[in-house]
C-alpha cells in the first residue's frame, strides 16, 4: 500500500512540475517537450493505478495516453512548429516571473481548497486531487499568459492532463477510459484545426492578438 | 434496450447518412425528414420512456419534445436557406453542415435524456465540437475567429465541468459507494443528504462555471454573440439555443443536489447566491451591450445571454414557484427565440441574402415595404422578446419577479432594473424596422416558412396564457422535485 502511495505521489509531483515549468519556457519546442514528458508520466501513472486498483479501464487509459498523447500529439505539434517556422520565442502577455508567481499562488489555492473539503476521502485521492487541480489551474494560466495559438493549445492540453490525472485517482470511477477518449477527440480537433487554419493562411501568424477583426470592425 | 436510446441514436444515424451522400438540396430535404422523425420519436417517448443510463424524467421528455419541434421548424426553414445559399459552399461542406445539424440535435437530446452525469458531460462535449465546426463552416476570417473563441471558451468550460463531475462522484462516495449508481441523477438526488457537503459545494462551483460557459452566463458569455453572428444561420442561431437549455437544466439538477444537502443539515453551502450573482451580472451585461449593435444576430445573441441570466436568477431564488417560473421561462424562450431567428432569416432573404453579414439592422429597415406579413411578424417576435403582454414571456417573468419580491425583496431591485433596461433596448429596434422609409424595392412574397414563425408565436402565447393543465402539472411536479 505504501508503495502505491509514494509512487502515485511521485508521478503526480512530476506532472505538476512539468505543468509549472511550462510557464517558464519561452520556446515552443521546449514547451512541447515538457508536455510530452507530462503525458508520458501520466500514462505511467494511469498504468500504475490500474495495477493498484485492478481496473482494466485504467490500463486502457494508460495505453491510449501513451500512444496518442505521449507520442502522436507531440509529433503533430512539432510538425506544426517545423512546417511553419515558429522556432522563435513566443510572445507572452505577462513577464515570466509574474506568471510563475501567479502559478505558485494557484497551486497554493488548489491545495487550500481541496484538502479541507475532502477530509472524508482516502488520503491518496485527496492529495492526487489537489495535484490534479493545480495542473488544471496552471494549464488555464498558461492559456491566459500566452498570445500564441499553439502555446494556448499546449496550455489546454496540459489542463486536460490534469483532468485525466484526477479521473484515474477516483476510486472505481466508471467511464474513465471513455472520458479520456472524449477529451482526446476534443484535443485532436484543436490541433488539426490549427493545422488547417494555418494551411489556409487566414492567420498570417499564430499570434492571436492580431486576429481580433470583429473587435476592430465594430460589432 | 430502452426506447430512449432509439430517440437519441436516430439523429446520429441520420447524420451519418447526410454526411456521406446527397447534394445541398437533397441534404436539406433529408435533414427535414430526419428532424420530423426525431420530433415524432420525442413525442412517442412520453408513452414509452427510458431506463438505465437514459431514464428520462418528465422534464427531460418535455424539453426533448421542444428540441424536436425546434429542430423540425429550423430544418424546414433551412430548405429555402440552402436553396438560396447553395453556391457559397462546396457540396461536401453542405453535407458536413447537415450532419452537424443532426449531431447538435442528437447531442442536445442525449444531454436532456441522460440520467448519468458522465453521459451528460459527453453530450455537451459532442455538442461543443459540432457547433465549433458549424460556426467555422464558411471559413471567413471572422467565422474562424468566432469558432476559435467558441472552442477555447467551450473547451475550458467542458474541462471544468468534467472536473466538477468527478468531484460530484467523489462527494457521493460516502452515500453510494463506487460504481455507476454514484453518477445517476436519480440516485444522487435520493441520497443528497448523505453526500459530502463541502466537496459538493466545490463540485457545484466547477459545474456552474463549466456548464455556465455553455449556458453563456456572464463572465463566460464571450463566445455566444460571435458564434451567433457567424456560420449558417439555421444551425448557429435557431438550433444552438437547444444546447443552452441542456446546460441550464444540468445546472438546475446539480443545484438541487446542493440545496437538498444543505436543507438536510449537510455541510453544503446554499447555491442561491452564486446563481443570483451570475444571473444579475448576465442581465446587466446584456442590458448595456444592446446599444450600438449593428448586427441583428449578434444583438439577439446578447438577448440569449439576458434570458439565460434570468433563468439562472430564478433558479437562484429557489422555491417551487420560482423554479416553475424559471422552467416556464426556459420553455417559452426556447420556442420564441428560434421563431425570431427563423423570421430574421426569412427577412434577410427578402432583402437579398441570408449569409452572415446580411443581418445588419440597417439592412432590415422598412421591412414591411418588401413584405407586410414578414415585417410585422419579425416586429411581433421582437416585441414578444421584450416580455410585455400579451407575450408569453410576460407570464413567466411575472412569476419570477413576484417570487423575488416575496422571497428576496432586495434582489428585485437589480432584477427589475436589468429587465427594464433590456426591454427598452429591445423595443427600440422595432421602430426603424417597421416605420423607416422604404428603400426602392419591389414587393416580394413572404413564403410558407413565415407561417412556421406564426406557429412559434402562437405556441408561446398559448402555452403561457391558455396553459394546458397537464403542462402545469408536469412543470409543477418537476419544480417541486428539484426545489
Amino acid at each position: 500500500m505504501s508503495l502505491t502511495f509514494s509512487l502515485a505521489h511521485l508521478m503526480g509531483g512530476i506532472i505538476l512540475l512539468c505543468g509549472f515549468l511550462q510557464l517558464s519556457q519561452r520556446r515552443l519546442a521546449a514547451m512541447i517537450t515538457l508536455y510530452q514528458s507530462e503525458a508520458l508520466v501520466l500514462s505511467a501513472a494511469a498504468l500504475w493505478q490500474g495495477f493498484a486498483q485492478h481496473e482494466l479501464a485504467l490500463y486502457l487509459t494508460g495505453l491510449i495516453t501513451f500512444a496518442l498523447k505521449g507520442l502522436l500529439l507531440p509529433w503533430g505539434l512539432r510538425e506544426i512548429v517545423q512546417r511553419f517556422g515558429m522556432i522563435r520565442a513566443v510572445e507572452t502577455a505577462l513577464p515570466m516571473a509574474v506568471s510563475m508567481i501567479f502559478g505558485l499562488a494557484l497551486i497554493g489555492i488548489a491545495v487550500l481548497v481541496v484538502l479541507p473539503s475532502t477530509e472524508a476521502s482516502l488520503s491518496l485521492t485527496r492529495e492526487d486531487l489537489a495535484i490534479a487541480l493545480s495542473v488544471v489551474l496552471l494549464g488555464l494560466l498558461l492559456m491566459i499568459v500566452r498570445r500564441n495559438a499553439l502555446a494556448q493549445i499546449i496550455g489546454f492540453l496540459s489542463m486536460e492532463n490534469g483532468l485525466v490525472l484526477a479521473a484515474i485517482g477516483m476510486p472505481g470511477m466508471p467511464f474513465v477510459a471513455e472520458f479520456s477518449v472524449a477529451l482526446l477527440v476534443l484535443l485532436a480537433f484543436l490541433v488539426v484545426g490549427v493545422f488547417l487554419l494555418r494551411i489556409r493562411e487566414h492567420f498570417d501568424t499564430l499570434d492571436l492578438s492580431g486576429i481580433e477583426q470583429i473587435e476592430r470592425r465594430g460589432r | 434496450m430502452s426506447f430512449a436510446w432509439i430517440v437519441i441514436a436516430w439523429p446520429f444515424l441520420a447524420a451519418l447518412v447526410l454526411g456521406l451522400a446527397g447534394g445541398p438540396r437533397a441534404g436539406a430535404i433529408g435533414n427535414a425528414v430526419a428532424c420530423a422523425v426525431s420530433f415524432a420519436l420525442s413525442l412517442a417517448l412520453f408513452a414509452y420512456g427510458g431506463d438505465g443510463l437514459v431514464a428520462t424524467d418528465a422534464l427531460a421528455r418535455l424539453f426533448g419534445t421542444v428540441s424536436g419541434f425546434v429542430g423540425l421548424t429550423a430544418s424546414l426553414v433551412n430548405i429555402s436557406y440552402v436553396m438560396g445559399d447553395a453556391a457559397r459552399m462546396p457540396v461536401r461542406r453542405w453535407r458536413l453542415y447537415h450532419a452537424l445539424f443532426q449531431i447538435v440535435l442528437g447531442a442536445s437530446l442525449l444531454g436532456l435524456y441522460a440520467d448519468n452525469i458522465g453521459l451528460l458531460w459527453a453530450a455537451m462535449e459532442g455538442g461543443t465540437i459540432a457547433m465549433t465546426l458549424g460556426v467555422s463552416l464558411y471559413r471567413s476570417p471572422t467565422g474562424l475567429e468566432a469558432a476559435w473563441k467558441y472552442f477555447i471558451l467551450g473547451g475550458v468550460g467542458i474541462g471544468l465541468a468534467l472536473f466538477g463531475t468527478m468531484l460530484v462522484y467523489l462527494a457521493a462516495q460516502p452515500a453510494l459507494g463506487p460504481g455507476l449508481r454514484a453518477m445517476s441523477f436519480a440516485a444522487l438526488a435520493g441520497q443528497a443528504a448523505h453526500m459530502d457537503g463541502a466537496l459538493l459545494t466545490l463540485a457545484f462551483l466547477f459545474i456552474l462555471f463549466g456548464y455556465g460557459t455553455k449556458a453563456a452566463l456572464v463572465p463566460l458569455h464571450g463566445w455566444l454573440p460571435d458564434a451567433y453572428a457567424e456560420g449558417p444561420a439555421p444551425l448557429t442561431t435557431a438550433l444552438s439555443g437547444l444546447l443552452i437549455n441542456v446546460a441550464l437544466l444540468a445546472i438546475l439538477r446539480f443545484r438541487h443536489l446542493m440545496q437538498a444537502n444543505a436543507a438536510a443539515g449537510g455541510s453544503a453551502m446554499h447555491p442561491g447566491p452564486f446563481l443570483l450573482t451570475l444571473g444579475v451580472a448576465s442581465l446587466f451585461l446584456a442590458a448595456f451591450s444592446f446599444s450600438r449593435r449593428r448586427d441583428a444576430r449578434r444583438f439577439f445573441g446578447f438577448s440569449s445571454i439576458e434570458q439565460s441570466g434570468l433563468v439562472a436568477f430564478a433558479f437562484g431564488i429557489g422555491g417551487p414557484v420560482a423554479l416553475f417560473g424559471g422552467l416556464l421561462h426556459m420553455l417559452l424562450h426556447s420556442l420564441l427565440k428560434p421563431g425570431l431567428f427563423l423570421a430574421l432569416i426569412r427577412a434577410a432573404q427578402l432583402r437579398g441574402a441570408a449569409a452572415p453579414g446580411f443581418y445588419a439592422f440597417s439592412h432590415l429597415r422598412g421591412l414591411p415595404h418588401v413584405n407586410k406579413y414578414a415585417g410585422w411578424l419579425l416586429a411581433l417576435c421582437i416585441f414578444a422578446l421584450a416580455g410585455l403582454p400579451p407575450s408569453g414571456l410576460f407570464a413567466s417573468e411575472f412569476i419570477i419577479v413576484s417570487q423575488t419580491i416575496q422571497i428576496n425583496p432586495w434582489m428585485s431591485l437589480p432584477l427589475g432594473l436589468g429587465m427594464l433596461l433590456c426591454a427598452v433596448a429591445i423595443l427600440r429596434q422595432i421602430g426603424p424596422l417597421l416605420f423607416a422609409p422604404a428603400p426602392r424595392e419591389t414587393y416580394r412574397k413572404a413564403g410558407w416558412e413565415a407561417h412556421l414563425v406564426t406557429l412559434h408565436l402562437l405556441l408561446v402565447f398559448a402555452l403561457a396564457f391558455l396553459t394546458p393543465p397537464a403542462l402545469v402539472r408536469l412543470l409543477g411536479q418537476a419544480a417541486g422535485a428539484l426545489q
